[in-house]
């Protein structure tokens, strides 16, 4: 069989559990693109190969012995470098946690690898996943494998790179503001934020306990229904995490969109936005009126109190959970991390409690309105073409880097702050050969709905099935 | 440095022992002012409010199938 690595995650796991490949077979395909490819890209930052391998004959025996399989029987994985495995590496990106070792493991691993999944890697991310560009001044920067000086977004750059390279079939990334859609958009993958509270977050890295996501980045929107099937759920060691029960997302992909309606939002998403992205999610729409939805345009209530709210939360939550480390050793940051979270320190508790309180009631006000007209959301995921790696370069750039840095997640924000579900599937590309990514989002615990829309739209279109030149004819 | 900049590192330096490390840190400060502007613009909009506020409770009055 060749081209394994080019599978699908479903695919993939289908592949060994039919006994068509081994899990052997898959892990060495993703290693040889690796090995071609990594160097330039940098999204691989630790490997435990020997183990790898052990758990690959593993699970290739288990198929052999005819043992029940899990959903993700055999798949090899690898991870934005924040997810805790107990003592293993996990430096959160970070020179200030280059030699961690936690000492727990956290539940979505766990649960990957109750279905049959096992990690080979750790994969680069931004600084305590704390920028929507790929930038890493400890572990060097990620490169897009699309084209190398452009960004491959944030914060888990690894994670998107990773997957379009065709080194695993899927990562998990973790969204505060953006950083799974972003990374999917910029480097041509699918990547699912779920509802705020769907999956549990405990043994990942905190950044913004109201904001922080955890989600997979993968090929497909059947592949992310897979893996939410997976890890979503209530966990008892995370009691934010809710208790609404969990469906099979896959078995409801059934690309049927009659009826479904379609709301474009006419403010704030497409403010700036660059020609090409625009034609794109244009083209878009017409394939998924051709599956039946309608379409309408209307403004977006609220948007400045979720600009203004959501802007101050994550800075807020993030400013004492880096206290220490800001005061005893500022300079072991990279400056647009420092220099993002110093002016966190002087928000007043009373605006960050105004933030909070306002959340229930504007998501409420929100969803009243806007989901009376329409049943998902689409928006271009990043509103302009990529910029490069230079061109957001904060720490080395001129004053004003900053507002073409943060451009990136415009689009991707107004969702946290909202909690609601959405996705990130690749629609075309810029003219510089870069990816441009479609969000479709929808209602909270709507992952169902955003799921079925994003797997029609890949049922007639191929540009998730896209692979970066790079790879050549590598198998 | 304006007053508001001096007002903000003065502030951070006090309550928090931190200093700012670089320059974007004290660029990134000067912007609070616009997140000043931010929240004035939203005065006028808040009512009081008599029940605990709950999120949780917001997404599940607005999930996919609520009525």
């Amino acid at each position: 069989m060749t081209g394994l690595a080019d599978l699908s995650l479903t695919r993939a796991a289908d592949a060994v559990a039919s006994g068509e490949a081994t899990s052997v077979d898959l892990l060495r395909a993703c290693w040889a693109n690796l090995d071609a490819v990594n160097p330039r890209v940098n999204a691989v930052i630790w490997q435990e190969r020997e183990a790898a391998e052990t758990a690959a004959r593993v699970a290739d025996a288990a198929v052999r012995d005819k043992q029940k399989l899990g959903l993700l029987h055999g798949v090899p994985m690898a991870h934005k470098d924040m997810y805790y495995q107990a003592g293993k590496l996990s430096t959160c990106g970070s020179a200030l946690r280059k030699d961690f070792r936690p000492a727990i493991t956290a539940t979505v691993i766990a649960r990957l690898a109750a279905a049959g999944a096992y990690t080979f890697a750790g994969l680069n991310m931004a600084e305590f996943a704390q920028n929507p560009t790929g930038h890493n001044k400890t572990f060097g920067n990620c490169h897009n494998p699309w084209n190398l000086p452009y960004i491959t977004g944030g914060s888990s750059s690894g994670s998107g790179a990773s997957v379009a390279a065709r080194f695993n079939y899927m990562a998990l990334g973790s969204d505060t503001g953006g950083s799974i859609r972003l990374p999917a958009s910029a480097c041509g993958v699918s990547g699912l934020k779920p509802t705020q509270t769907r999956v549990s977050r405990y043994g990942a890295m905190p950044l913004s306990f109201s904001h922080d996501n955890v989600g997979p980045l993968a090929r497909t929107a059947r592949d992310c229904a897979r893996i939410l099937t997976v890890i979503a759920g209530h966990d008892p060691r995370d009691p934010t995490s809710a208790r609404e029960p969990v469906p099979s997302y896959e078995a409801a992909m059934d690309d049927d969109l009659r009826g479904l309606r379609i709301g474009v939002p006419t403010n704030v998403f497409l403010d700036g936005a660059d020609e090409p992205v625009i034609a794109a999610m244009e083209a878009a729409l017409l394939v998924l009126i051709a599956r039946g939805a309608t379409v309408s345009r209307f403004e977006l209530p609220l948007m400045d109190a979720v600009a203004a709210y959501g802007g101050i939360v994550s800075r807020a939550e993030a400013a004492p959970i880096h206290a220490e480390w800001m005061r005893s050793d500022p300079q072991a940051y990279g400056a647009h991390i420092s220099g993002r979270m110093y002016p966190g320190y002087a928000i007043p508790a009373a605006y960050y409690i105004e933030a909070l309180s306002r959340r229930g009631p504007v998501l409420k006000a929100f969803a009243a309105e806007v989901f009376s007209k329409a049943d998902v959301l689409v928006t271009p995921t990043i509103r302009t073409c990529l910029p490069t790696l230079d061109e957001t370069d904060i720490d080395h750039g001129p004053p004003g880097t900053e507002h073409r840095f943060m451009a990136v997640s415009a689009n991707t924000r107004p969702f946290n702050y909202l909690g609601l579900p959405a996705i990130s599937v690749p629609c075309g590309f810029d003219p510089n050969g870069c990816p441009i990514g479609l969000q479709i989002a929808g209602r909270p615990f709507g992952e169902g709905r955003v799921l079925q829309v994003a797997g029609a739209y890949q049922a007639d279109t191929g540009w998730h099935q896209e692979r970066p030149p790079i790879l050549g004819a590598v198998a | 440095m304006d007053a508001f900049e001096t007002l903000v590192e003065a502030t951070i330096s006090r309550w928090h022992g931190i200093e700012p490390p670089n320059d974007p840190a004290r660029r990134l400060a000067s912007e609070l002012a616009g997140t000043i502007e931010a929240f004035e613009a939203l005065r006028g909009t808040l009512a009081f409010e008599d029940e605990p506020s709950s999120f949780e409770a917001a997404l599940q009055a607005t999930k996919e199938g609520a009525r």
